[in-house]
């Protein structure tokens, strides 16, 4: 209820009016969600319908390039805290000179729209990115990728406006191009790890932003149950996959080979796999398509007519792998085609998921199949047995090259599908890139 | 001995971006729900079928005379193609001839 309420500002309707089932859902007996259906919610569904809400007004806000505060760190820190503007870790106060350093490795215009966000719908602005970017700690040669990101956040195939959903997935930020090693950006060992300012520096920067700028506050806005905490951004081993032939996740977003680009998709959680042991494909990735299965367990749900197929699995692979799979003359689609065939599961075990754990009552795979809503590989018999993929076909599948370079460990990621889906950018660099680089890295 | 300040002295810029959205007036309220039309809108979670069928009895019997037009007839508001789902309403409320609307489910 809160959040509807705090979500309804942005959509201009701050007095819209909400009925309620008492408690939740998921945990009542047919009984006990009869008595409250007709016992609480019908009531407050025709008093909706029939009674006009009083009038809510918003409160007055500053404007876009106002000054909220002055005074010392800390008297800055616990106004922004205050005001939730701050993730609980002290900020780098946004002063007009530490902006407009941000600002000078851009050609955008400050005043720039990059788009409108939900749910508070306030404008994402250039000078926006920058005070956002000092405040994570960011550094201001990092104002390219800032700029990028929030484009990529602002598309809307991402669907920035699902970012507070129960689930609390967060966004991985994938880096590719020659901007890694300009910047010192973290590729190998520990690369999913803090420690690193630009990968660490970034990430945080990414979730300020979803707070300030998309208006996602716990309590308010943001109802994850648990939440994940901002990850740090992912810089491929672009060395490795060139060696190899295989491409870099930029290059399977669309842009050329070489580019700067960023790739982001929103992810619920994931997890690491050990010891990947094998010399062959075939001895090596059964592991990964099984884990693959385990890590996205509900979020099958989006291969079915609810997500038609937007579901993306994530495997990170550490490069030690990918060379072992790549040195048997496999491609990186050879690995998807694999994976497809591998990665699958009863019918029956993909319908329990959904029907009997996560209360999907209306569906099962064959009426999705027969009403032409997914591909027939999900119901090609009536045999409860037959195996199903997780995903609609090969490509579907994300595979990224990271990690320290020396262990036979992966990743996996579980997507979120269309509520995060994969966009890329392409990062621009101001004609004058390598003066501004040199004058701040010498 | 004279203290140190190390506080520093900084003058913080806004973070958020100006609104785009202004409020606007929801739609007049029906008197009564008597012979009235009403859409059910879902997202395919929360057990709204349930809900509605809960709904729809009740108000049937506090309301003889109103109709329901089933959460089947749009799809989901919660899908990959929500927003061309959600663009499509207006059209089909007034081809249906809706008065009203019940949106569910949220958690």
């Amino acid at each position: 209820m809160k959040q509807a309420a705090a979500t309804s500002i942005g959509l201009g309707m701050p007095n819209i009016t909400l009925a309620m089932v008492p408690g939740h859902i998921g945990t009542k007996s047919k009984e006990e969600l009869r008595r409250d259906v007709i016992g609480v919610t019908a009531e407050q569904v025709i008093q909706n319908l029939t009674v006009m809400p009083a009038a809510k007004g918003t409160s007055g806000e500053p404007g876009a390039r106002d000054i909220v505060v002055r005074g010392g760190f800390n008297a800055v820190n616990k106004y922004f805290v205050k005001h939730e503007y701050s993730d609980g870790l002290p900020i780098v106060p946004p002063t007009k000179e530490a902006i407009e350093e941000f600002l000078r490795f851009t050609e955008r215009s400050p005043d720039e729209v990059l788009g409108v966000l939900l749910p508070d719908r306030r404008a994402a602005t250039v000078w926006s990115v920058a005070v956002n970017g000092v405040m994570a700690g960011c550094r201001p040669e990092y104002m390219p990728i800032l700029v990028a990101t929030i484009e990529a956040m602002a598309d809307p195939k991402y669907a920035v406006e699902h970012s507070g959903n129960t689930p609390g997935g967060d966004t991985l930020i994938i880096l590719n191009g020659p901007i890694i090693k300009q910047l010192d950006f973290n590729y190998t060992q520990g690369a999913l790890r803090d420690g690193f300012q630009p990968n660490t520096s970034i990430g945080r920067f990414f979730r300020l932003y979803l707070r300030n700028v998309a208006g996602f506050l716990l309590h308010k806005t943001d109802k994850a149950t648990f939440g994940n905490t901002w990850r740090v951004v992912l810089a491929e081993n672009d060395d490795v996959l060139k060696e190899i032939g295989w491409e870099t996740t930029g290059e399977e977003m669309g842009y050329k080979a070489g580019d700067n680009t960023v790739t982001i998709s929103r992810f619920t959680g994931g997890g690491s796999l050990s010891s990947v042991s094998g010399s062959t494909p075939e001895q090596l990735l059964p592991y990964i398509a099984d884990s693959l299965l385990r890590f996205n367990n509900w979020q099958i749900t989006f291969t079915t007519s609810h997500g038609h197929g937007t579901l993306r699995p994530l495997a990170v692979l550490s490069p030690i792998i990918a060379e072992a799979i790549a040195k048997a003359g496999w491609s990186k689609l050879d690995v998807k085609k694999f994976l497809f065939e591998h990665a699958r599961m009863p019918a029956w075990v993909f319908e329990r998921q959904l029907r009997d754990w996560n209360i999907r009552g209306v569906w099962d795979l064959k009426d999705d199949v027969v009403n032409g809503r997914i591909p027939k590989v999900f119901y090609e018999s009536d045999d409860p047995n037959r195996m199903v993929p997780i995903v609609w076909k090969p490509e579907d599948f994300m595979i990224a090259v990271g990690g320290d370079p020396m262990r036979n460990n992966a990743y996996i990621f579980a997507h979120n599908a269309f509520l995060g889906y994969p966009v890329g950018r392409k990062i621009e660099l101001p004609k004058n890139w390598e003066t501004l680089l040199k004058e701040v890295q010498d | 001995m004279a203290q140190t300040n190390n506080d520093g002295y900084y003058e913080a810029y806004w973070p958020r971006g100006a609104r785009q959205q202004k409020t606007r007036a929801l739609a007049p309220r029906l008197d009564t729900l008597e012979g009235k039309t009403v859409a059910q809108l879902w997202d395919y979670l929360f057990k709204g079928d349930e809900v509605f069928a809960l709904l729809e009895e009740d108000l049937k019997r506090r309301y003889p005379g109103i109709k329901f037009v089933s959460w089947r007839e749009f799809g989901s508001t919660h899908a990959d193609d929500e927003k061309e789902a959600l663009a499509a309403l207006p059209k089909r409320f007034k081809e249906l001839g809706v008065d009203a609307v019940i949106s569910g489910m949220a958690c």
